[in-house]
């Protein structure tokens, strides 16, 4: 699922071990979401919507919009 | 020892666990060959040697699932994946080569064999299997 994850992320200076940490996963998962090897559950979706303050299709491109 | 370290909990968990299930595989059939069993090898009480290297098995399998119960989705999914697909095709190998052995005289291949089989299979695929899709 395309994203905007990375740049969120670099643009606060985190690395993709710090942001997992933050969101209780693995420095893999967060990889695997920011390379779209990964479509997040709903709650993770809600997880980083909320760490980043922002709606979830800000972050998460809805694919059958 | 410094991969160890990288690793989150529920992964050190899995490889302190594989290892202790493992190390106890090796010792027990390491025994057997060199003959430290050969009084009860093709007596009765030998099944229960066969059950103990099983639950040895049974012990590592346990250890996969819990790794799976402990990880966050994504290892989760991507571990159910490359297991489905290693024993698909464990099974698959084998069942052939047991028909093999029916219809075509093959060499016989003990059922045991099915296990290295699997972990064999399992680290062939994972390279290729990355995504939880």
């Amino acid at each position: 699922m395309r994203n905007r994850l990375r740049d969120l992320r670099t643009g606060r200076g985190w690395t993709q071990e710090q942001l997992g940490q933050a969101l209780g996963v693995s420095r893999q998962a967060v990889n695997a979401l920011e390379t779209e090897k990964h479509d997040p559950s709903l709650d993770l979706a809600y997880r980083i919507a909320v760490m980043f303050g922002r709606p979830v299709e800000d972050i998460f491109d809805n694919p059958h919009a | 020892m410094a991969i160890f370290k990288t690793m989150d909990p529920a992964h050190r968990r899995y490889v302190i666990r594989t290892n202790l299930f493992l190390a106890g595989y090796v010792a027990v059939n390491v025994a057997a060959i060199f003959g430290a069993f050969d009084e009860i090898i093709g007596e009765s009480a030998g099944v229960f040697l066969g059950l103990a290297v099983a639950a040895l098995i049974a012990g590592q399998l346990w250890a996969t699932m819990s790794l799976m119960n402990e990880s966050d989705e994504f290892v989760r999914a991507l571990t159910a994946k490359r297991f489905i697909a290693a024993s698909g095709l464990a099974m698959a190998l084998f069942s052939a080569w047991g028909f093999v052995e029916s219809y075509g005289n093959a060499p016989h291949a003990p059922g045991w064999l099915i296990y290295p089989l699997f972990w064999g299979l399992f680290g062939l695929v994972s390279p290729f299997l990355k995504s939880s899709r």
